[in-house]
């Protein structure tokens, strides 16, 4: 399995604090990775790294070659990502924001294509927000907000996908549309990577990254029982994963009393 | 024959020589402030003055049925009141000014009023008189200008430096003696001696608080005034009332009784322009100190 | 959306006519004087409109850069800028025997212009490049009062100057020429090319500046092109026809609250709709008190600032998010 995004002891500062720390990692293309972890771990620094978004020191290399030889339009055909709470002005409407996912592809001054068109097209319907295309994002409540801002990203259709806490906002029918979402998007080779405050759901990865104070702890599958160990350890034991019904829950570990509930 | 044609040809070079030396005597060409040279062709008939002081001096020249247009400043002498008004000195009216037709358009300094006119193809003269040697100057070329014969202007200018004469050697000894600030405006701007409120008192060989160092118009502390302790107060009706509440100045004596002369609005006109109406000024502020001279106490009348 | 930018159009054409028969005197007898008249009407209404424009887009391209609808055209410094220029031109050539024509012809509108540009200069200087928006906000508010305190300075030392400077500040049409109105076109069609060609980065930075530089946009550059625009088409408009408030900020309101489109759209309507503001502006402060003029700043200031006054009462009371 080649490797769609490599680290080499990267490291960045962020306002004089050092927020990744020799970070050495591969994440393995057409596969989905996880990236969890306590508050302050560094996981949206770690994937804005890996987008090139952040100075850093150290090296980032997309299928082997290093992100700084390639030009900007390259970085976008190959990676679109997702930023966590970016804020944006709310006129646009939500066709063009999907529109905008497009760009990359679109020669300077040129207006949108039939393709881009499409692309857009499926990109909202696979949001159900097709819908709304032409309401601005000013009108719409925020988890309506982040499934355009989802069909942005899918819209560009790049070989890889960096989405920092995609599901926030979503109700639970929407945060299952999203997991099938990703695995239609594994199914045609995409690499996704991921932010993910929701345990349950991040269970349900190829790989999970456990990151704690700005340093990989632990990168397994997410069927290991030690990525398991590795999880309840870095969020202090507080929480437990258990089996159920050929999926992973996470249950609370309240005050020292242990409740079974095989 | 040979004489009747002889007589007759010389009465037409002569008439000839008439014509083409009242043709060349009525181009006039003139220098503005800025060293320009305007040509004036005939003289002016449809005239628009942008400047109180200019006002004034075409009106001693006795030309003042010339006048079609004035600034709204312009309110001397009573016959203008009627003169219709197209804006200010900074902000003409272009419009009116240029539907009113003048042959001569009067402006101050460099004003991009006066520039726009004069890209609408009027002939603009630019004048703006700031002292006595301005003031000389303005009338000469202003004179020149409306082709008013050189020795009746000359005599005009005469009889107002007479009157300005005749104010100086009014003044009392004990008079001459004093010190003067003289105040513009509530800020306090104060007149120094390069302003041309100035160089009449100085003309009266009266001292001045403010050094022309200062430059003409300075902004003065009013502690500093106080410090001064000139011995004659000179101001407009607007500043009055602002005065009293300085600190330390209510105990002025320069603001006690005579000493403290304030002008009305339309003589505060009088004193400030540059003008012909500098004679008449200089008699108001030698009145003043006369009074203030003599200390006596009658009842402000001015 | 065509229908917008008709009316704008058409807005401009009835304006522009209407003072024909509004004015305070009848130049229909004298055909040479009725030529003069719109040798000063046209010009001047023209020039407003390109001013409006000019102000307008600026407008547009600040608030969309800034991502801040309160943004105008002023915030890069370039008004105290401009104010600056005009002072310190009058107070060294305002009534000297210097010919002016030495210094390049210049004048006054030069001195303004070079003045906007200097600022907006400055404001990049200290902000140090374009790379951070709230650095460069930041550094345009310190230009602005520094500049501004100058000023104030240079009209103290220099009373004569105070009468001349607020005409300045106020705004007026009323010394606008052919020339003036060719140089504020080709301004505008500059920056009205600059700006199309930079729309699609507006709408990128609206998402967010590190979506924007994920989508492989060339921020620094586009930055720069787009404080270019800013800087030159405030400069050409305040030099003209001084500090008029509230164009630039309440057009791109206007055609916000009337249209959806994206940035490229916007700006261009943005411009229009100034340009329109602006000649309906002139107009009444022309007619308003017949003979005399208002200045138009005083009148978009009242207009401007009472529109936005009833936008936010309307979305406080109908909560609507604007």
């Amino acid at each position: 399995m080649s490797a769609a995004l490599q680290t080499w002891q990267l490291s960045a500062d962020l306002g004089g604090r050092r927020v990744l720390q020799d970070i050495d990692l591969q994440i393995a293309a057409g596969r989905w990775t996880c990236v969890v972890g306590p508050n302050g771990a560094g996981k949206s620094s770690l994937l804005k790294a890996l987008a090139g978004l952040l100075p850093l020191s150290g090296q980032v290399l997309w299928q082997g070659q290093p992100v700084a030889s390639l030009t900007r339009q390259q970085k976008a055909l190959q990676l679109s990502w997702l930023g966590q709470g970016e804020a944006s002005s709310l006129d646009l409407r939500v066709w063009d924001v999907a529109m905008l996912g497009r760009m990359p592809h679109q020669s300077w001054l040129a207006a949108p294509s039939a393709q881009d068109a499409q692309m857009v097209e499926a990109a909202l319907r696979a949001t159900q927000a097709w819908d709304w295309r032409e309401r601005t994002l000013g009108e719409l409540s925020g988890g309506e907000r982040q499934r355009v801002l989802l069909a942005r990203v899918m819209a560009g259709n790049a070989p890889t996908l960096l989405m920092d806490e995609p599901l926030a906002n979503l109700d639970p029918p929407h945060q299952v549309d999203w997991l099938e979402q990703v695995h239609c998007l594994l199914a045609q080779g995409t690499t996704v990577v991921s932010v993910l405050h929701e345990i349950g759901m991040a269970l349900h990865a190829d790989d999970i990254v456990v990151m704690r104070e700005g340093r990989v702890v632990h990168h397994g599958a997410g069927r290991d029982a030690a990525t398991h160990a590795a999880i309840e350890d870095v969020f202090g034991q507080r929480i437990r994963i258990h089996a159920l019904d050929g999926q992973w829950v996470v249950l609370p570990r309240l005050g020292g009393a242990i409740t079974s509930i095989d | 024959m040979a004489e009747g044609l002889r007589a007759w040809a010389q009465y037409l070079a002569l008439v000839g020589a008439v014509w083409v030396c009242s043709q060349s005597a009525q181009a006039v060409t003139v220098l503005d402030d800025r060293q320009q040279k305007v040509q004036i062709a005939q003289a002016p008939q449809r005239i628009v003055s942008l400047l109180p002081s200019l006002t004034e001096t075409v009106c001693a020249l006795n030309q003042c049925d010339k006048l079609v247009g004035l600034d709204r400043y312009s309110n001397w002498p009573e016959s203008v009141k009627s003169v219709p008004r197209v804006g200010g000195g900074l902000d003409p009216n272009i419009e009116s000014i240029v539907a009113l037709k003048p042959d001569l358009v009067l402006a101050a300094g460099s004003t991009r009023g006066a520039d726009r006119l004069q890209a609408l193809g009027l002939n603009v003269l630019r004048l703006e008189p700031r002292n006595h040697a301005d003031a000389l100057r303005v009338w000469r070329t202003v004179a020149q200008a409306l082709h008013v014969p050189t020795a009746d202007s000359d005599r005009v200018w005469q009889g107002i430096q007479a009157g300005v004469q005749a104010a100086v050697q009014s003044l009392s000894p004990v008079a001459r003696q004093q010190r003067v600030y003289f105040e513009v405006s509530p800020a306090p701007y104060g007149a120094s001696e390069s302003s041309f409120m100035g160089e009449t008192l100085s003309r009266m060989g009266v001292g001045n608080i403010l050094p022309a160092s200062m430059g003409p118009f300075p902004q003065v502390n009013p502690e500093w005034v106080v410090q001064a302790r000139p011995d004659v107060i000179m101001a407009g009706d607007s500043s009055r009332a602002s005065m009293l509440q300085r600190p330390g100045w209510s105990r002025l004596p320069a603001m006690q009784g005579q000493r403290l002369c304030v002008f009305k609005q339309g003589d505060s006109d009088m004193l400030v322009r540059a003008g012909p109406r500098m004679a008449e000024g200089a008699q108001l502020m030698a009145d003043c100190l006369n009074r203030a001279a003599a200390q006596t106490d009658i009842g402000e009348k001015r | 959306m065509l229908l917008t930018l008709g009316l704008s159009v058409v807005l401009l054409g009835t304006a522009a006519g209407s003072q024909g028969w509004q004015a305070w005197w009848s130049v229909g007898a004298d055909a040479v004087s009725h030529q003069i008249v719109w040798d000063i009407r046209l010009p001047r209404s023209l020039g407003a409109w390109l001013g409006g424009a000019l102000l307008g887009l600026a407008g547009a391209v600040a608030q969309g850069l800034f991502r801040n609808p309160l943004a105008d055209p002023y915030l890069l410094g370039s008004a105290s800028g401009a104010s600056l220029g005009v002072g310190v031109y009058l107070s060294l050539w305002g009534g000297s025997a210097w010919a002016m024509n030495a210094w390049l012809g210049l004048g006054l509108t030069g001195a303004a212009f070079v003045g906007a540009v200097l600022a907006v200069v400055l404001t990049l200087l200290l902000a140090r490049g374009v790379q951070q928006t709230l650095r460069l906000l930041l550094a345009g508010v310190v230009v602005g009062v520094v500049l501004g305190a100058v000023t104030s300075l240079i009209s103290l030392l220099q009373p004569k100057v105070l009468q001349a400077m607020q005409g300045f500040m106020l705004g007026s049409t009323a010394f606008v020429s052919w020339s003036a109105c060719a140089t504020m076109a080709a301004v505008l069609a500059l920056c009205l090319a600059l700006a199309w060609v930079f729309a699609r980065v507006l709408d990128a930075l609206s998402l967010g500046e590190a979506t924007a530089q994920s989508l492989g946009v060339p921020l620094p550059q586009a930055r720069m092109a787009l404080v270019g625009v800013i800087s030159l088409a405030t400069g050409a408009a305040v030099a003209h026809i001084g500090l008029v408030a509230f164009v630039g900020l309440a057009a791109p309101h206007l055609v916000r609250s009337l249209v959806r489109c994206t940035h490229a759209w916007r700006l261009l309507l943005s411009a229009l709709m100034g340009g329109a503001l602006l000649v309906l502006a002139d107009v009444v402060a022309r007619v308003l008190l017949a003979p005399q003029e208002l200045p138009v700043g005083v009148l978009t200031a009242v207009l401007g600032g009472g529109y936005l006054l009833w936008r936010v009462y309307r979305d406080a009371d109908s909560g609507v998010r604007s």
